[in-house]
């Protein structure tokens, strides 16, 4: 049993701004309107769909906020052809294959042999069913990168994310003790329909400004000297100008900060830059372009 | 500041949606409601937060993000250059209607000429019916500014579009059946029980759509928008190859295949020469024929010609090479843009020497017309 503090649940959120606090508390710096989109699902149990591009920390939210809450977070990465044995729930076949063998010799009627091998003992939760049956506390349920999964698979949460239910053929409609704190990821590799985008809150997530990417840098990394962490904001944001296929995102910024620190070095000088090129520049053609355009140029 | 500070009223928020609904969001009762639940949840004093809340309700994706922070500022400014004009009339200001935005109104204006000012005002109340609106003007009549609302509307309908075509070749080709021979070989290790099933997979057959899209100086008005019609289709499915052609062919599958559209437009426009210039529909299908024919005209593949059948070649060559592609494809499609006016008859010499040819012959000069193509696929 991992200990969570025992917290009733979302009385320490009195407002936006307890919410900013206890966000940054956690290393997470959040602009104002995020921080008012997370509050709404807090208080009215609404699910938030976060869209954005790779690496500017749209998972993290949810996993700030369980951490925040004090509550288990349930992670549902999507992927194509995700189903509903694997997302929601599946029937352990080989014990049931057994229960009936061993009920086989019992006086038991064959209504009341079916009644056991449907049990809840052969059922095997998958995230979704776990997120409804959490006992004790509402927990974070994140629904990552859910435009990978299928259409078919997005009409299914459809039930889920406005009644918070699941229905279970053999067992009956299950209906969530405590509501979840539901939040929906995107890279928007595909539009989503608009039903699903209905019951959810948005928040489109955008490259952060340089103060703010800084006190990010800051926070994550407390070693960075302020010089260096200066330089590799600078430098990033230069590049994300450029206009390559994949722009680096927050989580680049840091792993260069990172890696320059790694090799010992206290400033980003070109030749430092160009050696932790593959932290921000992740293809050949972005590599190119940004040697082309002159790293020098870039951290000046 | 009083006037400053928005009014939480649940009144004043349905006139906020009214008025955003108007400017082009899609705002439905039911994301009115949200929008009242949510007001009551944030605090008074917080006037920040409160327009962040109300964004996270009303928008669902990026541009619609991007024109709320416009909606707000025009919204806030309107109501308060009305409370100090009329602010012996107070409340009452408060609950009339708006008037749409220049911009939304110019969008009509097209369609609308004719009606009466009162009657176009009294249909600006959905962003849908603008959509609506938008779906049935002639391409080659949108005024420039227009450009850009019809764009988005049409990507958004070529998606539905090509999502649904996509569904139904994936429904058809459903249909597994049972491997029994490999499901009780299997079996064997858990005592006779079929547990793991194995299935066998019909293969699928694939199908392809070649798209023969005319960019010649008659086309112009058009071909820009085909253009993008082409990349929605082909945004969705794997086999389509999509050639320009004039006097010339080009294919230019790949450079539509980037993952957004200006980018393979700006491409586009280094790769094609030719664009608005004469018209040989025959030599180019002739071109097409002996380099791509072998490869890409089967018994799956649906050719699309998209071209308004002004030829400056031959039209017995015309009628030989439709006749060519007509034996060796599943369906032949010719979509004319003029096809949609009201005193067009296709009686130039291309145009009926190619009919006898071709499995449907059909307008293309809205997007109302582009999306009934679906159901001839």
């Amino acid at each position: 049993m991992p200990a969570y503090p025992k917290l009733p649940e979302d009385s320490q959120i009195k407002d936006v701004d307890a919410l900013i606090r206890g966000f940054e508390r956690l290393g997470y710096i959040t602009d104002r309107d995020l921080a008012t989109a997370v509050y709404l699902v807090v208080k009215l149990r609404k699910p938030l769909l976060i869209e954005g591009h790779a690496g500017l920390g749209k998972t993290e939210v949810a996993k700030v906020l369980a951490a925040m809450l004090g509550t288990l977070l349930i992670r549902l990465q999507c992927y194509e052809g995700l189903d509903v044995s694997s997302a929601v729930y599946e029937w352990n076949y080989q014990k049931q294959l057994l229960a009936i063998k061993i009920q086989e010799r019992t006086e038991q009627t064959v209504q009341e042999k079916e009644k056991h091998i449907f049990g809840k003992e052969f059922l095997l939760e998958r995230p979704l069913l776990q997120s409804i049956l959490a006992e004790d506390a509402s927990p974070v349920l994140l629904i990552d990168e859910v435009d990978r999964a299928d259409e078919a698979f997005e009409a299914f949460l459809l039930e889920l994310l406005s009644d918070f239910q699941i229905t279970v053929p053999e067992m009956g409609t299950i209906k969530a003790k405590h509501v979840p704190y539901v939040i929906l990821t995107s890279n928007r590799t595909r539009e989503l329909s608009d039903a699903l985008k209905r019951r959810c809150f948005y928040h489109w997530i955008d490259y952060p400004s340089f103060e703010k990417e800084l006190k990010i840098v800051r926070a994550r990394l407390p070693g960075v000297e302020a010089e260096l962490g200066t330089q590799v904001v600078r430098f990033v944001q230069a590049v994300r100008q450029l206009d390559l296929a994949k722009p680096p995102g927050v989580t680049e910024t840091l792993d260069c900060a990172h890696s320059v620190m790694s090799l010992g070095k206290r400033r980003l000088d070109a030749q430092t830059a160009e050696e932790t090129l593959g932290c921000v520049a992740k293809s050949m053609e972005d590599t190119a372009k940004l040697k082309a355009t002159g790293i020098e140029k870039m951290l000046s | 500041m009083p006037q400053e500070e928005p009014d939480r009223s649940a009144a004043s928020i349905i006139e906020f949606c009214q008025f955003a609904r108007d400017s082009g969001l899609p705002a439905g009762v039911q994301q009115t409601l949200a929008a009242i639940e949510v007001a009551e949840t944030i605090d008074a004093d917080d006037r920040q937060s409160f327009v962040f809340a109300l964004r996270s309700v009303l928008c669902s994706s990026k541009e619609e993000w991007d024109l709320f922070s416009k909606i707000v500022d025009a919204f806030w400014s309107a109501s308060r250059s009305r409370s100090g004009a009329a602010s012996g009339e107070g409340k009452e200001a408060r609950f009339t209607t708006h008037r749409p935005k220049p911009s939304s109104r110019a969008l009509m204006a097209e369609s609308d000429a004719e009606a009466s000012p009162a009657d176009s005002e009294g249909k600006a109340v959905s962003g849908a019916s603008t959509q609506h609106r938008l779906q049935s003007v002639d391409l080659s009549n949108v005024p420039h500014d227009d450009l850009d609302a019809l764009e988005q509307i049409s990507l958004r309908l070529f998606r539905k579009m090509s999502q649904r075509l996509s569904r139904r070749f994936r429904i058809r080709n459903l249909g597994d059946r049972m491997d029994m021979r490999r499901t009780i070989r299997r079996s064997i290790p858990r005592g006779g029980d079929p547990i793991d099933l194995a299935f066998q997979a019909r293969k699928p057959r694939k199908h392809r759509l070649v798209i023969f899209l005319d960019v010649s100086g008659s086309m112009n008005s058009y071909s820009l928008f085909l253009v993008r019609f082409a990349y929605a289709l082909q945004k969705h499915f794997k086999n389509v190859n999509t050639f320009l052609f004039s006097t010339n062919v080009i294919e230019i599958t790949d450079v539509l295949r980037v993952r957004d559209l200006p980018d393979a437009l700006r491409r586009l426009s280094q790769r094609a020469a030719g664009w608005a210039g004469g018209t040989k529909i025959g030599e180019s299908l002739q071109e097409f024929n002996r380099q791509h024919g072998k490869k890409l005209l089967s018994r799956n593949t649906v050719f699309i010609i998209l071209s308004d059948g002004w030829d400056t070649g031959e039209p017995e060559k015309l009628a030989a090479e439709l006749r060519i592609i007509r034996r060796r494809a599943q369906k032949l499609i010719w979509l004319n843009p003029l096809l949609g006016l009201k005193d067009y008859a296709p009686v130039t010499r291309g145009m009926s020497a190619a009919l006898p040819h071709v499995d449907v012959f059909a307008a293309a000069h809205n997007l109302e017309s582009l999306l009934s193509v679906e159901k001839y696929l």
